[in-house]
C-alpha cells in the first residue's frame, strides 16, 4: 500500500508488509488497550486515527546537476494534551504506514511521562549516508518549507531520529527562522547548543532508559554492580547506555552494529570500543572479543538485554531462546505483539519502549521549555529533572501493572491512552 | 549556582574521606559527631532487630561548593565510603542560596574559593 505517496516509488512487497504490520500492531495495541479500561467507544474512533498526515514530494539538486525528487511525511497522531511532538527520520524504508504508527507511539509515550504533548512523526524517505553533507542540507532545507505550514513552537516540534542530527535540526530552526523574519529556536529540539539546544539532550534517552533499568532492579532486588548487559545498536542509545551502564558498574558482554556484534564473556572495554568506532565507523572488527551475529546477541545470557537498534527484533521466532533477565527496549517497538506474550509467560521483566526511550522528549520538552524562556539550565539540573520525570513514570506504571496485575508494557499503556481519553473526554469534541 | 552536600557516614571511613577530598580541590568542611539510624532501625546484619530502635554513632560531613563540583565530590566520597554493608551512610544534596565570607565581605562563589 503505497497510499498517497507522489512520485514512482515502489519497494519490494515484503518489505512494506513488515512497515505495514507495525501500524497494524499500533492498531492491534490501542484496541488491546481500550479494552482493557474504560474508554468511550468514541475517544477510541478519534484515537485510532491520526489527526492529520500530510505526504510531500521534496524535489533536490544533487552534487552532479541532476535532480531527484524524495518523498517526505509528517504525521500528527494527536495534539490533545499540547502541541505535536515526535522525531523525524530518514532511512530508505520508511513508509505512511510506519510513520502513523511511531507518531501514534509517541502520543503514548509522552502521555506516559506526562508530558504536555501530544505525539507525531516524519521521515523522509531516502539513503541520508548516500548523500552529501550540502545534498543532505538542501533535502532539509526543501522538507522543512514543505511541511513548514503545520510545524511551530505552539503547533508541532520536531526532533532528531534515526538517521538525523543536530546539525540537521539546526537547518530546520534556519530555514523555519528566516521564513518566520526573526529567530525560532523552540521551533524543533535536539538542537546543537549553540542555537539554544539543551545541556544532555545527546544522551537523554540512554539516561532515561538508564534510570528505568535502576528503577526495575530495585524493584527486582537486585544491583546493578556485575550485572551483565548486551546492547544491540551502538548509535545514540546504545553507544551511550553502553558507557553510562559501565559507570553503574554493569558489564557489557555485548554489543551490536547493523554490521555484526561483538561478545565478550568479560566484559567489552567500552572506553576503547567508543574510541574505536569513532574511527572505524562501526562495531565490527574490534578486537578482543569474539564476532557474533545480531540475532546471536539477542539470546546471549545476559541479566539486562538493551535492543537499541530498530523495530521487529524480537520476534516469536527468537523470543523462545532469549535468556535475559530484563529486557530494556531503547529502541521503538522492537518486540512484535506475539513476541510479548512469549516474554511475559518466560517471566521475563520487560520495560516498554514507551516507557524505557521516553527520556530523548523529556529532555526535548526541557529544550523547548528553555527555548521558550530563553533561560537555560545547567546539566546537572537537566538530569535531575530528567530523572525525577522518569522516575515517577516508572512509578505511576509499575503501580498500575500491580494493580491490574498486567505486564509492564500493558500497564504503560493503559495508563498512556487513560490520560489521552480522559483530555479528550474534558475538552470534548468541537463544535 | 551553590550547592551544600550533607552526608551521614561511619566514622572509621572519616580520616581517609578528609585526605581524598582536600587532594581533590574541596576547599573546607565541617564534621561533626552525630547519632542516627535508617532503613534498618540501628541494627547490622550481624544483629537480630528486636522492637526497639537504635542509634548508632555516625559522622556528618558538610561541604558546600560550586555545582560542576558536586558530581566529582560524591564519587570520591562514595567510592571511599562504601563497604557494601547496612550502614554505610547516605549523601544530600541542598541548593544554597546565597554565601558570603565574614572578613572580606566576598559574596556567592567567591565567598568559599
Amino acid at each position: 500500500m503505497n497510499q498517497g505517496k507522489p512520485g514512482e516509488v515502489t519497494r519490494g512487497n515484503c518489505k512494506e508488509k513488515i512497515k505495514e504490520s507495525v501500524w497494524d500492531k499500533a492498531l492491534k495495541q490501542l484496541e488491546d488497550t481500550a479494552r482493557r479500561i474504560n474508554i468511550e467507544p468514541g475517544a477510541l474512533e478519534i484515537l485510532k486515527v491520526p489527526r492529520r498526515c500530510l505526504v510531500v514530494s521534496v524535489p533536490i539538486r544533487r552534487d552532479d546537476g541532476q535532480i531527484e525528487v524524495f518523498t517526505g511525511y509528517r504525521v500528527q497522531h494527536n495534539f490533545t494534551r499540547g502541541p505535536a511532538k515526535g522525531g523525524i527520520r530518514y532511512h530508505p524504508d520508511v513508509t505512511l504506514d510506519l510513520v502513523k504508527a511511531l507518531a501514534m507511539w509517541m502520543t503514548w509515550k509522552c502521555a506516559v511521562v506526562n508530558i504536555p504533548y501530544g505525539g507525531a512523526k516524519g521521515a523522509v524517505a531516502c539513503n541520508p549516508k548516500k548523500l552529501s553533507p550540502s545534498e543532505l542540507e538542501r533535502l532539509t532545507r526543501r522538507y522543512t518549507s514543505a511541511i513548514l505550514p503545520i510545524i511551530g513552537p505552539e503547533k508541532d516540534i520536531p526532533a532528531p531520529d534515526m538517521g538525523t542530527n543536530a546539525q540537521v535540526m539546526a537547518w530546520i530552526m534556519d530555514t523555519y527562522s528566516i521564513n518566520q523574519g526573526y529567530s525560532v529556536p523552540a521551533v524543533v529540539t535536539g538542537k546543537p547548543i549553540e542555537v539554544g539546544g539543551s545541556l544532555g539532550r545527546d544522551k537523554a534517552t540512554a539516561r532515561g532508559c538508564l534510570y528505568t533499568v535502576m528503577d526495575a532492579a530495585k524493584k527486582l532486588d537486585f544491583t546493578l554492580e556485575e550485572r551483565t548487559m548486551a546492547v544491540q545498536g551502538y548509535g545514540n542509545v546504545g553507544r551511550n547506555m553502553a558507557e553510562l551502564s559501565t559507570g553503574q558498574g554493569c558489564r557489557i558482554i555485548g554489543v551490536s552494529d547493523i554490521n555484526g556484534g561483538l561478545y565478550n564473556p568479560k566484559g567489552i572495554d567500552i572506553t576503547r570500543l567508543s574510541r574505536y568506532v569513532d574511527e572505524a565507523g562501526t562495531v565490527f572488527g574490534f578486537t578482543d572479543a569474539d564476532s557474533i551475529t545480531n540475532a546471536e546477541l539477542l539470546e546471549l545470557e545476559c541479566d539486562i538485554l538493551v535492543p537499541a537498534a530498530v523495530e521487529h527484533q524480537i520476534t516469536e521466532k527468537n523470543a523462545p531462546r532469549l535468556k535475559a533477565r530484563m529486557i530494556a527496549e531503547g529502541a521503538n517497538g522492537p518486540t512484535t505483539s506475539e513476541a510479548d506474550e512469549i516474554l511475559d509467560d518466560k517471566g521475563i521483566f520487560v520495560i516498554p519502549d514507551i516507557l524505557a526511550n521516553a527520556g530523548g522528549v523529556t529532555v526535548s520538552y526541557f529544550e523547548w521549555v528553555q527555548g521558550i524562556q530563553a533561560y537555560f539550565w545547567s546539566e546537572r539540573e537537566v538530569n535531575l529533572r530528567l530523572r525525577e520525570v522518569m522516575e515517577r513514570a516508572f512509578e505511576d506504571v509499575y503501580r498500575l501493572s500491580q494493580k491490574e496485575k498486567v505486564s509492564m508494557r500493558q500497564a504503560a499503556n493503559m495508563l498512556a491512552v487513560s490520560r489521552v481519553a480522559e483530555a479528550c473526554r474534558l475538552r470534548g469534541l468541537y463544535p | 549556582m551553590l550547592k551544600k552536600i550533607e552526608c551521614y557516614l561511619q566514622p572509621i571511613k572519616l580520616e581517609e574521606i578528609k585526605e581524598a577530598l582536600a587532594k581533590g580541590g574541596v576547599r573546607g568542611m565541617t564534621v561533626y559527631e552525630c547519632r542516627g539510624f535508617g532503613r534498618s532501625r540501628g541494627y547490622t546484619e550481624e544483629e537480630t532487630p528486636t522492637a526497639q530502635t537504635k542509634f548508632r554513632p555516625k559522622v556528618k560531613i558538610e561541604i558546600v561548593a560550586d555545582e560542576a563540583e558536586v558530581d566529582g565530590i560524591i564519587t570520591i566520597i562514595k567510592k571511599l565510603a562504601r563497604t557494601g554493608r547496612i550502614g554505610d551512610g547516605k549523601i544530600f544534596v541542598l541548593p544554597v542560596e546565597d554565601a558570603l565570607r565574614i572578613r572580606t565581605d566576598e559574596v556567592g562563589i567567591r565567598a568559599i574559593r
